[in-house]
Parts: structure tokens; sequence; C-alpha cells
């Protein structure tokens, strides 16, 4: 653009109008956009006050989540510790408590007849009402987890990062390594990474491992004890989780990034929920049409099989992420992830939030979207047919809600207010909404509501300084 | 005092005040970046005045220390070496670019901290010694924010080219001694301040008593003699202008504004331009763009929208 020049004052009609014309297109108001980036200007300072002196940052946390009909509750205090470094090294620590209490579905249907469950320890049973949802009551679990990760600049280029985590529950251990490489092309516009990490769990629930599709014996069985050692194939388990993430994020403007990711999972080992059993129904014509099938014994208990998935689990993931910041300093944030792995499962994210700010606070709308697909050997049931006197017509089978085809829509509202330079409480609330969708079943069972949607409100409070 | 803050040996900070009304009023003086500074402090004991005196004196000092091109052992030195440079800036010079590659952009280029080497031939002494064209020209090659390479951290100069903070380097220190100011007085009850840096200044809000600080703006045209008297009870003003740094060649006054397009002195600009803006850097962009525009200052400063003064 080039300024109007003019010698001295004599100008005549014409110039001055052309004068003014360009003026009006000239002089653009920047004066919001100076005041943001000052703004921002003077933001830095403090960051760096901050971080020049080379000590901790905390973040302490509590977020309680509640499903609907009092089913799952969990408190969970979340404390975390990063230290920066002048050279630009990073050191964080995280320390994780859950307690969980409430009730999970036993993966059983419900039923226009009470039904009575062995619980999976063996210790001893519970009934479910007339056309109620099972639900095993005895869960109750308190984990705790730790993980250390260090990152650093190896020089201009290149940066790796490395960690190690733990965590345990009563019937539950696992242990983890991490490690990444990052690479800056571009003059830093450009970032590849790959990442690499292995886990190994042990799992070592009360009354051991259930034997895939062994039915469950019943407490009323005078062979209980015979019966329920027949059902285990062991006290201990383990599995192995291999992750492999390759990622590009690229600086596109001054104001947005964008981020691509390929993540590739394998699990192997035992991957059974132990907890978890399917009702076996009754598909002869008859009086029992669609209800539970019962055994020989002389109480004629319902029968349930022990579910049993593969033993190995293989799942890729693609995940695009861009965020764009506009010049008033809010921030938006949207993502795309799609997942599909050998079990048949794929599914689908769309994750949207606004970063609102308002001057010392911010406001960030959160809405998720998510849907899923049903795994190959998901069965809400067996069919007397399938179970075949004891001799199933199947290998894999699940009645497990989390993979059967499902939508859920989370929306939540975050608050946050940096009342000093560096100390900042926020406040987070989500409702989160899930449905499943399957096959209704026949005769009496499709008189059953066999996928109640599930709700949950999940609140969190947090501080760091 | 840190004696090892003082490399530029100014003169010791001095505090002087009185309780007016029941409110203790201090007025701390030092000097920094060739200016007298003053912080006025309402509000504070006597010894919370003398320690924020002493955290605005080693501010100022340790910004005119980092950026001054009149020395030899700052960051300046070794982004302004001959050969150009490719180095990885600290946090601070990082966040000053990418505010020097905002202006740049949002002034279309009229803003540009390359602007350095044109002091080679342009000296504002009050002289007559106005360059040639051709001596001008010369040194306009190593002039243009679109020849560095900069993508945070990172800065690369080519070979002759300098970069320059001068043209809002004691608008920042105002900015940030206010800032830490501000932070300091948490918890020591209700305090006022308001910092000057020869005529660009901010403050904390209004005066204890709820009035606006009244603020001489000093005319350009005679020294001591008040131009006009503003009122500002919060952000801060700037002013621009050639007050005493000029040359005067066959009656024309060249400023010491430099078209970073042209090379050129601008000539036909109001004498001085002060804005009220949010920050102290805000307003002293504005300010300077204002008579970068020449003649069209005044239409500039009526499309920003802003509180202005302008001195012909």
């Amino acid at each position: 653009m080039q300024l109007v020049k003019q010698k001295n004052g004599n100008t005549n009609q014409a110039d001055q109008s052309e004068d003014k014309q360009l003026m009006t297109h000239k002089f653009k108001k920047i004066t919001p956009a100076l005041a943001a980036a000052s703004c921002s200007l003077l933001g830095a300072g403090d960051t760096l006050a901050k971080d020049e002196t080379g000590t901790w940052n905390f973040d302490v946390a509590a977020l309680l989540y509640a499903e609907s009909d009092d089913r799952v509750q969990a408190a969970e205090p979340v404390f975390n510790a990063t230290k920066t470094y002048d050279d630009g090294e990073i050191l964080n620590f995280k320390v994780v408590f859950d307690t969980l209490t409430g009730a999970s579905p036993n993966g059983a249907t419900p039923s226009d007849q009470a039904q009575v469950f062995t619980q999976p320890s063996g210790k001893g049973s519970f009934t479910t009402a007339t056309n109620e949802r099972p639900i095993d009551d005895t869960f109750q679990d308190t984990r705790a987890a730790i993980s250390a990760n260090w990152s650093a600049p190896i020089n201009r280029d290149w940066a790796y990062s490395t960690g190690a985590y733990g965590s345990k529950e009563y019937d539950y251990l696992s242990l983890g390594i991490n490690g990444a490489v990052k690479r800056y092309l571009n003059q830093k516009n450009t970032e590849l990474s790959v990442g690499l990490s292995f886990s190994a769990d042990t799992l070592e629930p009360e009354g051991g491992h259930p034997l895939g599709l062994s039915e469950m014996p019943h407490k009323s069985s005078s062979a209980f004890d015979t019966e329920f050692a027949a059902s285990r194939e062991g006290s201990s388990d383990t599995k192995t989780i291999i992750d492999a993430v390759f990622g590009v994020t690229q600086v596109i403007s001054r104001n947005t990034i964008m981020q691509f990711n390929y993540g590739i999972s394998l699990s192997d080992g035992y991957l059974n929920d132990p907890f978890k059993i399917l009702s076996v129904i009754d598909d002869t014509a008859g009086a029992n049409f669609g209800g539970n099938l019962k055994n020989t014994a002389a109480t004629a208990e319902n029968i349930y099989l022990y579910e049993a998935r593969p033993d190995s689990r293989m799942k890729h993931s693609f995940y695009w992420q861009t965020k764009y910041a506009l010049n008033n300093g809010d921030v938006i944030d949207g993502s795309y992830r799609f997942m599909l792995d050998d079990w048949g499962i794929n599914s689908h994210t769309l994750d949207f939030r606004y970063r609102w700010a308002l001057g010392e606070s911010y406001l960030e709308p959160h809405l998720r979207y998510y849907m899923q697909s049903e795994a190959d050997f998901y069965k809400p049931f067996v069919s007397s047919t399938e179970y075949n006197a004891g001799a199933p017509t199947f290998k894999e089978a699940s009645s497990d809600e989390r993979l059967s085809e499902m939508d859920a829509i989370t929306v939540g509202l975050k608050y946050g207010w940096k009342f000093a330079d560096d100390q900042e409480v926020n406040m987070r609330v989500e409702y989160y909404l899930q449905s499943h969708t399957g096959d209704n079943g026949f005769g009496k069972l499709s008189q059953q509501d066999l996928y109640p949607d599930s709700q949950a409100v999940i609140f969190q409070i947090g501080y760091s300084f | 005092m840190n004696p090892h803050m003082n490399l530029a040996n100014h003169t010791s900070p001095v505090l002087s005040g009185e309780v007016h009304n029941g409110t203790p009023s201090w007025i701390g003086t030092f000097q920094a970046m060739a200016s007298d500074c003053q912080i006025l402090i309402e509000g504070a004991t006597k010894q919370h005045a003398h320690n924020l005196l002493t955290l605005a004196t080693k501010e100022a000092w340790r910004i005119e220390q980092k950026y001054s091109r009149y020395r030899d052992d700052n960051i300046m030195t070794k982004i302004n070496t001959p050969n150009g440079c490719d180095l990885e800036v600290d946090f601070e010079t990082s966040a000053l670019l990418n505010f020097a590659e905002q202006c740049y952009q949002l002034s279309d280029g009229l803003y540009d901290i390359t602007i350095g080497t044109l002091r080679r031939v342009w000296n504002f002494d009050g002289s007559d010694q106005v360059p040639t064209s051709l001596q001008v020209q010369e040194v306009l090659q190593d002039v243009g924010w679109q020849r560095i390479q900069w993508a945070s951290p990172r800065l690369i100069l080519p070979q002759n080219m300098e970069l320059d903070f001068g043209g809002f380097g004691k608008e920042y220190a105002v900015d940030k001694v206010t800032q830490i100011l501000k932070m300091a007085c948490r918890g020591l009850g209700e305090i006022s301040l308001l910092v000057n840096f020869g005529g660009d200044l901010a403050c904390s809000g209004p005066r204890l008593n709820g009035q606006a600080w009244k603020i001489a703006v000093e005319s350009s045209k005679k020294e001591h003699a008040v131009a006009a008297y503003v009122q500002l009870s919060q952000g801060a003003i700037a002013t621009s202008g050639d007050a005493r740094r000029y040359l005067l060649k066959d009656n024309i006054r060249y400023s010491h504004i430099l078209n970073p397009k042209t090379g050129q002195s601008v000539i036909d600009a109001p004498r001085a331009v002060s804005v009220a803006g949010s920050s102290c850097m805000q307003a002293g962009m504005i300010s300077t763009l204002a008579l970068l525009q020449g003649k069209n200052a005044e239409s500039f400063l009526k499309a920003q929208d802003i509180q202005h003064w302008i001195q012909d």
C-alpha cells in the first residue's frame, strides 16, 4: 500500500475526492488487533517469569461420576505436578485414586421370572427381581495409578520423551513404559512424531478366571464346589498391549494448528471380562418361548454362560484435530477419530469445544458424539439352538453392552477462572447419554427392554497453582 | 539494589513523599532508556513504596540492558552481527518478535523493526545533515521484515540486516513495570500506581480518591510548556513526536520517524501525537503509525476510534 503524497497543500477537487476514497479503504481499524497483540505479549511475559524460575506447577482435581439408577459412582482425586527446566526439559508426575462403588450390569437379560446369580467370587448369590435388569452390586474397587514422564530436546530439530506407568487395583495390576521421538521440520512449523508404548497387565479376580462359555454354577447345587472349580481356568492371567502412534502436527497459519495421527494397538492374552455372563433363551415353541432355558437339576435353575472373547485384538485409529485461535482470544477445537478393529467394531468420534475468553475467566462448551458398530461376537443372549445342549455352535460370545451397536452424546460446560497470576480454578459439568440397539429377541424376551439408555453426570473441580 | 543490574551507571532511584489528606503519596524517580522515569504510588507504606520503586527500577534496567542497541553484551549483539544470525531466541524476545511481526502485518509493512540500518545514514541530532537519496537507497537494501525468517523460537537474519526494538522498547517497559508492580501490590492493601517513562505512561486504575490521574502533555514546540491536560483513570497514554529529535534543512523539518518503504523521514506529519489505549504498547504503536501516515495522520487516528491528541 502506498501513501498518498502531496508536495503542497494546493490540490484540485478531483485529487481530493480520490484522496478521500483511498482513505476510506486505507485506514482499517487496527486498534483491537493491536490491543490483543500487546496483551498476548505481556501475557507471554508472565509465563516466562513462571518458567524461568524452574518451579513446580501443580494441578489438583476431584472428579465425581454418577450413573443414573444408582449404578456406578466414582470419586477420583487427581494430583499432577510438572516441572519445566530452562532448557526445555519437562518432568511430570501424576497420581490418581479411583473409588468406584455401585453396580454394573452382569450381561444377563431381564426376565419375567426372578433370577438368581452366583457372585463372580463364588462366595454367595444374589437375586434380581422380575423384569429388572440384572445388576451385580458387589462391584467395588479402589485403584491407585502413578505415572512419570520426562521429555527433553535432543538438539534444535529433535526431541524425545519417555515415561513409566503403574496402576493397582484389588484384582488388577498394570505396568507400562513408553517412549517417543519428535522431529521438527520447516522451522518448527511441522512436527513428526513416533511413539511406542508397552503395557503388561495381570488380572487376579477373586474366585479365579471363569472358563469361557462354561456354565455358571448355582449355589443351590449340592455339587457347587466341584462345579465351580470345573468352571475355572486359573487364578491369574495376563495380557499385553503394544501401541504405536505416528503423528504429524502442522502449523497452518498464525491462528491454526492441525494434527493427524495414525495409531495401531495390539492386545494379546486374557481379554475377557470375568464378571460378564450370557443368558440362554429357550427358542422351542411353547409356554417358555423366549424365557430362560433351565438346566436338568432338581432345582431347575436358569442356564448362564461365562463370556468368551478372542485372545487378541488389533485396532487401527485415525485421528484429525484442528485448533483455531480467533483474534479475540477465543479458541475453537474440533476433532474426528475413526477406529476399526478385527473384532468387527468401527467407531466414529466427533468432538467440538469452543473456549470463550472472558477476561480473567473463560467458558468452554463441549459437544461430543460417538457411534460404533457391534462386535462380530456380540450376542445380547444365546438361543437354546446355539447353546446346543452344552456344545455351543460358536467359539466366542459376549453380551457386554460396550461391544454392542451404540451411540453416545456428551454435552458439557467448563468454567475456569484465573484469579491470580499463576492460579486457576476450574469446574466442569458433563452429561452423558448412551443408547444401544440390537436384536430384540423373541417370545417373552421381546417384552423386555434389552437396551436401556445409560446416563451419567460428571462433575469435576480443579485447581492449578 | 543489586549493583550488577545497574550496568548503564544510572544514579540510584530516589523516593520522596508526603501524607496528603490521610493518603500517603510517593514519587520515585530514576533514569532509564534515556528518559526521566517516575513511579507515583498512593496508599503504600514507605517501606512498600521503597520496595515497589526498587522492583520498577530493576525491571526497567533489565529491559534496557537486554534490548539496548548500544551495548555489546546482550541479545541484540547476537542478533545484529555483520554476518547475520541464525539462533533460537528466549521466550521474551520471541514474544517481542511476534508482536513486531503483527505490527508489520497490521500496518501493511509501514511499521518495520528492520529499519535498524537506516540509522547509519540518518542521525537526528538537530543538524542539517540530511542523507542523499543514494545513501538512503544503499542501506534500504538491508531493510524489510519479509527478508528475515522468523518462526518462533528460531530467528534467521541475513547479512547486514539489523533489528531495532527501540520503537516500542520504552512502551514495553512501561507495561511490564506496571504489570509487575500491580502483582507486587497484591495483599498490601489499596494502592494506586502511575508509571511514567518520559511521557509514555500507564496506571493501575483511578487514584485512591476515585478521580482520574491528571496528565500534562508537554508542548512539542516549547519545552516545559503544557499543551493539554488529559484525564487517565485506566490503561495508558503514549506520545510519539519529534520534540527534540529531528533534522532541519531548507526550512523542512525531518522527523525521526522513518518510512521503511522509502527509507525517508516523514516530513509532513504532525509534530506529536498522543494516544490513550488499553496498554502503552498499543497506544504507542497507534501514535507511531499515525505519524507514519504523514499528513493523513488525523484520518488514520479517526479511523482507529481511540482517544487521541494531535499537536501540529
